[in-house]
């Protein structure tokens, strides 16, 4: 039997937190499960279902959702997003959801498992730096990331062939409009905390 | 016809022969391309809004003071910059506190464009056609669309979100035979490689599966993510599932400039990880 829902342990708030962080029309929802029928990850592995997620939000089961590795498996493909019959913004509102579990993380309250927020963390890191992406520290990253040593060895040869067909440069590229780029990261800094 | 050029970072990079087949192609159709002068990042891998809305708005306000439109072959950095440029249009208070983010001045008189676009609705398949010099007989292709160049709708505008016709026509136009198949808006799975990388290559070998049993002899895609999940990743695919594929993806610029009579090397069609020399071949090029 599946364990029942108490609602003392919910946060009723928590709605109102995926609001504000750019999920604004989660309430539109009323569970035709059209996202979920349209959803390619869900194809895959039916544990990812954002239907259900949507639920759990609304029910206010905020510390489940957020503590699940499974929010962070959205494709960012905006096939929910397009067949929502309530223009709920399924894409927007999932993304809400991960913003918010990201922050939580930041401040010692979740811990996440999914290497995604550290993932973009490294993009976003390069972008500060050069205001463009540097691929070739970008892979390297990732490799090592999701796959430690082994992994980053074993990419070797792949970056080699992108290399000799000179697709991947070994210095980086700086713009020259780094102070507007360092602007934009201090001020959303500064507006997160 | 004169655009601003926003390559993207993947076009300065892995997505090379696109941005090669790109200039090579718009020069050859008489679209003039001046690259946005120290354009940055559009803020590609971020859900969050905070920062690629403002990151984007940078780019949109380089591109106002040109006095000119911005057209991106990137799909992903098509969807960032239109939905930067949707936000701020449509709200003074949001582009005041933007512009104050960026230090600059966009008044929201930029449009965006995908070069696919570009090419089909504002060239046109008649000029196109006109200059095509070498039907590609013998190509077999499947047009694949992905997900950011029709989806959401609201913000990519320019083809139907369940079943585009763009490419399909531009295809057609080349000469190559253009085959119906299932996937053509499914997602290649790219914004899962990072962190998912089994359902990543998952949903790409669906891609692949179904061009094959539509009998295609190459894939033609419109951005370079895509590209890096069906070509690049291919070899990945193909030992995860102990199969041999060896199926060409090309840009759609590629295949366009093929027919237009440019070379293979001007294209870029050495730097494709899965070779398309042996299709080429059969159909008498390269």
């Amino acid at each position: 039997m599946t364990e029942a829902i108490r609602l003392t342990d919910t946060d009723p708030r928590f709605v109102d937190e995926i609001k504000k962080a750019g999920g604004e029309n989660i309430l539109m929802c009323y569970q035709c499960g059209t996202c979920t029928s349209s959803c390619p990850v869900r194809e895959i592995d039916e544990r990812y279902d954002p239907l259900k997620i949507i639920r759990m939000a609304v029910l206010g089961m905020k510390k489940e959702v957020l503590s699940s590795d499974i929010i962070w498996l959205c494709s960012r493909c905006y096939a929910c997003y397009e067949h929502c019959p309530q223009s709920v913004g399924v894409t927007e509102v999932l993304h809400a959801i991960t913003n918010i579990a990201e922050k939580e993380g930041k401040e010692g309250n979740i811990r996440i498992k999914s290497l995604k927020p550290r993932l973009d963390g490294v993009f976003n890191d390069l972008i500060r730096k050069y205001g463009r992406l540097f691929e070739i520290k970008f892979f390297a990253h990732h490799a090592l990331l999701s796959k430690g040593v082994v992994g980053l060895l074993s990419s070797a040869p792949d970056g080699f062939v992108m290399f000799r067909k000179g697709k991947l440069r070994l210095l980086p590229h700086k713009i020259k409009g780094m102070k507007q780029i360092e602007r934009i990261f201090k001020i959303v800094g500064a507006n997160e905390k | 016809m004169k655009f601003a050029y926003y390559p993207g970072c993947y076009l300065h990079g892995t997505a090379l022969e696109y941005d090669m087949s790109t200039r090579a192609v718009c020069r050859k159709l008489g679209i003039e391309l001046i690259e946005l002068d120290d354009w940055n990042c559009c803020g590609a891998v971020e859900a969050n809004n905070s920062l690629s809305i403002p990151l984007s708005a940078r780019n949109l306000a380089l591109a106002e003071r040109m006095g000119l439109n911005i057209v991106a072959p990137c799909s992903v950095c098509f969807h960032k910059l239109s939905k930067a440029n949707k936000m701020v249009k449509g709200d003074e208070k949001f582009r005041k506190k933007i512009n104050e983010m960026i230090d600059g001045q966009y008044q929201g008189g930029v449009e965006v464009r995908h070069l696919l676009d570009i090419i089909v609705n504002e060239v046109g398949l008649e000029r196109v056609s006109k200059d095509v010099k070498v039907p590609l007989e013998g190509v077999k292709a499947v047009p694949y669309y992905g997900c950011l160049i029709v989806r959401p709708s609201e913000i990519a505008k320019f083809d139907d979100p369940e079943d585009p016709q763009s490419l399909d026509d531009l295809i057609k136009a080349t000469g190559a035979e253009c085959l119906p198949y299932s996937h053509k808006v499914s997602c290649c799975g790219g914004g899962l490689l990072a962190n998912k990388e089994d359902f990543a290559l998952d949903m790409a070998k669906k891609i692949i599966d179904s061009a094959k049993r539509a009998g295609s002899n190459c894939i033609v895609v419109t951005c370079p993510l895509c590209h890096t999940m069906l070509d690049f990743q291919q070899s990945n695919i193909g030992s995860r599932y102990g199969i041999t594929i060896d199926l060409p993806v090309l840009y759609f610029t590629q295949l366009l400039g093929l027919a237009l009579g440019l070379g293979v090397k001007e294209l870029g069609l050495d730097k494709n990880i899965v070779s398309p020399m042996k299709l080429l071949e059969s159909i008498g090029i390269g």
